[in-house]
């Protein structure tokens, strides 16, 4: 075999102690039940409200182990947007089939898209709107977010979370946008602007968690724009 | 950042390295002392509920019933005094196997890095805070002692099973809980670094294997091995018994043992003590045949 390098490490993933110490949550996998919780979170966030349909694509370790690791019931449970240690998670399947949404898990047998082996592609819709998402489950339950598509734009963030996205008719939010992190000391990692058919998409890539009071801020700008924070 | 620049840091510093690292969490959260205070002590509630209740009645089982109620076999048998071992260690297996009990049954648990490894470093903090007397104070000190450590082997290497096997959930866990141990037994930065390369050297090369895809077996058993190796290891670097390749050589050598495993050992059910005739038969009744 040839030598292994380490040139394929990444950036500073696990940035708080309670990353590796921590999460509390229901058992039994980090990485295929809290991380998976995560993943069906984001999908949770970007759609906004229940879907009428989940279609679940999972690959290789996903794919093999999501049955004994209870990954159906967690990516379910964040769909639903239940926390890590909401004793409802192993129900969810249930809870969310009593509501009359129609759930699909696939294994796939091919290599994972994003080249991780816990990968997970959820796609959400209902009678009007569609959502996808491709996460993948690092380690300890944290993860990253390697593919988005909502109203019609498709993105491929570098992956660590926090990440915002607004969504808005106005094509001049960015400087607004900044202010606001400056203000709060966020600094941002990678920043990308969209636009299609008239609507203008802002994502940004954030360094550190936003505190209550900036999402306050973030969100009073609901009334001009959609905005998700991931 | 690396091991070195912690054992640096706190002899510069003249600081525990406990201390170092809540101050990186208030920096990095921007959070208050008491924020990040009270989110760690919910942690170790967390892990005390676990072990409490795996010892209650006849213990707890997972769905499968594959495991359960050996923490409540292991509490008897310590009680007869007649353990070969010695009741310190066979009291961090218990609180081990105990968490990964309640973890496969779906109970509550503090993932420590992760839950597939969430009853090594309880484990050894539940046997020693007897032997060292630790006040809950110095309990919550260990958690953000091993809290750093684990950054450092998670970010310059990982903490997946997928990833890295075995070696990286309860290796890593292990090492974490040696250097944590050796601080609070009032050893130096240098011997917690030493403890930590020792007890992650010592599980080079574990794969991860779950049968059926579960995380029961081989899991639970190897956090008691994940606590007795991290006892070890910090009984030896508290002796002085110093190893040679230092902690950062050692993750790094995780992270390439881990990129040479192929995927059958890595979480996929597909190999290790998840292929032998038992492995398959168990996935079988449990999963149905494909």
């Amino acid at each position: 075999m040839n030598a292994v390098t380490l040139k394929e490490k990444k950036n500073i993933s696990y940035k708080s102690c309670f990353d590796v110490i921590g999460p509390v949550m229901i058992g039994p996998s980090s990485s295929h039940t809290a991380g998976a919780l995560a993943i069906g979170l984001v999908a949770n966030k970007l759609f906004k409200g229940l879907p009428k349909r989940v279609v679940v694509k999972y690959y290789e370790s996903f794919a093999e182990t999501h049955k004994g690791h209870g990954t159906d019931f967690a990516i379910i449970s964040g769909i639903l947007g239940f926390a890590t240690d909401d004793s409802r998670v192993p129900d969810a399947i249930k809870i969310a089939e009593s509501q009359g949404i129609d759930i699909t898990f696939l294994e796939e047998s091919g290599d994972s898209p994003v080249g991780h082996p816990n990968t997970a592609d959820i796609y959400l819709e209902d009678d009007s709107r569609s959502i996808r998402t491709v996460g993948i489950s690092v380690g300890g339950g944290l993860i990253k977010v390697k593919h988005i598509e909502i109203d019609g734009f498709s993105l491929n963030p570098q992956g660590s979370l926090p990440i915002m996205i607004a969504i808005s008719s106005r094509n001049n939010l960015e400087l607004e946008l900044r202010r606001i992190f400056k203000k709060y000391e966020v600094d941002i990692n990678n920043s990308t602007n969209l636009e299609k058919d008239g609507k203008y998409l802002y994502q940004f890539d954030l360094d550190s968690q936003l505190s209550g009071e900036a999402r306050k801020e973030l969100e009073n700008l609901s009334d001009i724009a959609n905005i998700i924070i991931l | 950042m690396s091991i070195k620049e912690i054992v640096e840091a706190a002899n510069e510093k003249q600081v525990p390295i406990y201390e170092l690292a809540i101050k990186q969490e208030m920096e990095v959260t921007k959070s208050t002392f008491d924020e990040v205070w009270a989110k760690m002590e919910k942690n170790l509630e967390t892990m005390e509920s676990a072990v409490k209740r795996s010892v209650e009645g006849d213990g707890v089982f997972s769905p499968t019933g594959l495991t359960g109620g050996d923490a409540v076999r292991i509490k008897k048998y310590l009680e007869s005094g007649k353990s070969l071992s010695g009741d310190v260690m066979m009291r961090g297996v218990q609180g081990a196997i105990g968490t990964n009990e309640v973890n496969a049954a779906m109970g509550v648990i503090c993932a420590t890095p992760t839950a597939g490894a969430s009853g090594t470093i309880p484990g050894v903090l539940y046997t020693i805070k007897e032997t060292l007397q630790l006040s809950r104070e110095d309990q919550i000190h260990f958690l953000f002692t091993s809290a750093l450590f684990g950054m450092i082997v998670a970010n310059n290497a990982c903490i997946a099973g997928a990833l890295g096997g075995c070696q990286a959930e309860v290796g890593s866990a292990s090492a974490m809980a040696a250097a944590a141990a050796v601080e609070a037994a009032g050893g130096t930065p240098e011997q917690s670094a030493h403890a930590f390369s020792t007890a992650l050297q010592n599980l080079l090369g574990l794969v991860c294997d779950p049968v059926a895809g579960l995380v029961e077996i081989p899991c639970v058993k190897r956090n008691a091995v994940g606590t007795a190796n991290a006892l070890v290891a910090a009984d030896l670097a508290l002796a002085g018994v110093n190893n040679l390749i230092d902690a950062d050589e050692v993750i790094d050598a995780m992270y390439r043992v881990g990129r040479q495993m192929p995927r059958e050992l890595r979480e996929t059910g597909l190999g290790g003590v998840a292929e032998t005739p038992t492995g398959i038969a168990i996935r079988n009744k449990i999963l149905g045949k494909e």
